[in-house]
């Protein structure tokens, strides 16, 4: 059994875990974790090598299409020491193909298939919750706060749907923005954030939206907490209609 | 009256419609300036009540000629009245959906002038937002009964879901609540849409670019509870949709009085806990392959409110228990109450790779509360067999302990006589 040692950045841990998958007799019996530079530390150190986090993703996809998928997910996904299930999961993806997903009663599949589950989950609510707001020059803005790292996906659905108009989707957790100007979509990160001014007709719009959410719920049938555990008040922050609540 | 005005008195009027599914239909493409439609459907809020909220759900106009007994909007009602210009909906649909607000337009009206008269104007609405805001969003269109077949094959071309509302469940309660709304009017064009629809698939089949119609599929609505039509009578006049029809879904409203008539029944709360068990064996209907018969009988015509219809079913018929979930199939999997279409997926994938063990269903996502009293996991069962029927029932409603919610108080409190 062997212990591996990364340097923490999600590119060098899927080159680590390619080269374990390469080298390694046994990576199912292995594990891997962040480098901390602790003096007793035990381990063998990993260089991240150029490329080949890309292709690990391009053999993946060859193999196992939904599996590449599932990692994908899982990559955007928030969770402390998830490196080991990572490996072991992508070494039974090869081994067994897409059938890997349906062996849930393994730890490290369950694991990396709940947990990319949910990020794909929050991207699909946020798909839903996000609100864009008109700017005094004809942009639109949006923010958010996701659990996981959701932004490149998002804003690919959003570069589909709204692709006439100039917008940036901010994510005030992370710092990190994309930028639709109608033809090409870019991604950075922001130090500074300040609050734009909107356009005129903004507020009316929020007003009317805010109305009509108030009048079309049957007031017979109120049910607060069914309408929390469907939107949880987390997201709350930047709705439209829960603004003053 | 300003927009915010007619905005609240339209969707005030509106909120009364079950449908809200934005789902069933992917359309991408430059062709489109505005807009996508995403198979799954996208919820974009939750309102008060819990519903989700998808779409821009309004009525055209609320003033109408008809005077049914449990519609809001009757003619004899007097409530404030208004009605949208096509380019106020219009201009509404595009702010709404330019913030992420909506996924699309649900659009239904009240009848003034004549059915084709209110449907001709609907149709424009989507005209306008199909062909010159070239709109790709979802758009929901409620056909009027009784309106001419050509004004329902437009709806049909520009729309992605059209709906007839059969409103009650039997024509004797429709001719008695609703007497100017005929069964006929309504089950024609429920009929014409889906011939239509089979067309435009098999059409489809040969050319890419034959006209798509409704390609979201028909709906319906009813109303239960206003009416004293049995469970029973509901799920067959469901069934019978479903496989006549070429229905996609079929919803139930649970009545809400908003009118005083002696015609209707009077209730405290709206039998919420009905519609639920209603939704529960429509949907043993659609993906469990139960048929309306084995969920109930003419002896006991009324859904359980203490059980889930699938837990009532397996109460009824211990023979076939327990299921051994390493070797059933998967239409037996299916019967298991706790094990769900997902569950039983899961569980024919699992096993592919070894046994499933007591452990393992766990992780797949099998509720074992229920399940552990049905089941055998490689031979083994988890509760002692021959448990007597009559226990199984108290074990199934409490737990292993105290019931988990105090049960809901079904009786009238009438606040303020007490205290």
């Amino acid at each position: 059994m062997q212990h591996y040692l990364y340097d923490g950045t999600a590119e060098g841990l899927l080159s680590a875990a390619a080269s374990i998958i390469e080298t390694d007799p046994e990576p199912g019996q292995a594990t891997l974790a962040v480098r901390q530079d602790t003096l007793f530390e035990e381990g063998l150190f990993l260089r991240t090598e150029e490329g080949r986090a890309e292709a690990l993703f391009a053999r993946l996809g060859e193999v196992a299409p939904d599996a590449r998928h599932t990692l994908y997910f899982f990559m955007l996904a928030e969770a402390a020491e998830k490196e080991t299930s990572l490996l072991h999961y992508v070494a039974l993806a090869f081994r067994y193909g897409d059938r890997v997903n349906g062996y849930l009663t393994h730890d490290a599949v369950r694991e990396v298939v709940f947990l990319s589950r949910k990020a794909g989950r929050e991207l699909q609510r946020m798909k839903g919750l996000l609100r864009f707001q008109q700017l005094q020059d004809n942009t639109w803005l949006a923010r958010m706060e996701p659990d996981h790292n959701i932004i490149q996906p998002l804003a690919h659905h959003f570069c589909r749907r709204l692709r006439a108009q100039e917008w940036f989707i901010y994510d005030a957790a992370r710092r990190s923005a994309a930028h639709w100007d109608r033809k090409t979509l870019t991604f950075g990160t922001l130090e500074q954030f300040s609050n734009p001014v909107l356009s005129g007709e903004e507020k009316a719009v929020q007003a009317m939206w805010q109305s009509f959410f108030r009048t079309i719920a049957i007031p017979e049938r109120r049910n607060p907490r069914l309408q929390k555990s469907c939107m949880p008040v987390k997201y709350w922050k930047y709705l439209t209609e829960k603004q003053g609540e | 009256m300003d927009i915010e005005e007619k905005l609240r008195i339209l969707s005030g009027a509106a909120r009364y419609d079950a449908s809200c599914a934005s789902s069933g239909c992917g359309r991408e493409g430059p062709s489109r300036r505005i807009g996508n439609t995403s198979r799954a459907g996208i919820c974009h809020s939750w309102s008060d009540d819990g519903r989700c909220i998808s779409l821009l759900k309004i009525l055209l106009s609320n003033d109408c000629r008809y005077d049914c007994a449990y519609c809001v909007n009757r003619s004899s009602n007097p409530v404030p009245r208004a009605s949208f210009t096509a380019r106020e909906v219009v201009d509404l649909t595009l702010e709404f959906y330019r913030r992420n607000y909506i996924e699309g337009l649900f659009l239904s009206s009240a009848v003034l002038q004549s059915p084709d008269h209110t449907m001709e104007a609907m149709v424009r609405v989507v005209e306008i937002l199909r062909r010159e805001e070239l709109f790709g969003g979802y758009i929901h269109l409620k056909v009027i009964p009784g309106c001419s077949s050509e004004l329902v094959r437009r709806a049909g071309l520009h729309a992605d879901r059209i709906s007839v509302n059969i409103e009650l469940p039997s024509h004797a309660s429709l001719q008695r609540l609703a007497p100017q709304k005929h069964k006929q009017a309504i089950l024609e064009p429920m009929a014409l849409i889906g011939r239509e629809i089979q067309t435009s698939l098999t059409e489809r089949r040969t050319s890419r670019k034959a006209p798509r119609f409704a390609p979201a599929g028909q709906s319906t609505q009813m109303i239960i509870g206003a009416s004293p039509e049995t469970d029973l009578q509901i799920l067959r006049l469901s069934q019978g949709l479903y496989r006549t029809m070429n229905l996609k879904r079929v919803y139930y409203s649970a009545f809400v009085p908003v009118n005083d008539d002696n015609r209707l029944p009077v209730l405290a709360i709206p039998p919420l806990m009905r519609e639920h068990r209603l939704y529960q064996a429509d949907w043993l209907l659609r993906f469990y392959g139960f048929s309306a018969e084995e969920i109930l009988s003419d002896d006991a015509p009324n859904l359980d409110e203490a059980f889930d219809p699938k837990t009532a079913w397996a109460l009824r018929h211990p023979e076939f228990f327990p299921v051994e979930i390493n070797r059933a199939e998967y239409a037996a999997l299916l019967r298991v109450p706790g094990i769900g279409v997902t569950s039983a997926k899961r569980i024919m994938a699992a096993r592919r790779f070894c046994p499933v063990t007591p452990e393992g269903l766990k992780r797949i996502g099998v509720v074992m509360k229920r399940a552990r009293y049905f089941i055998t996991c490689s031979g083994r069962p988890f509760e002692k067999p021959d448990r007597p029927p009559v226990m199984l029932r108290e074990r199934l409603l409490l737990g292993d302990g105290v019931p988990e919610t105090p049960p809901q108080p079904r009786q009238m409190i009438l606040s303020g006589l007490f205290t």
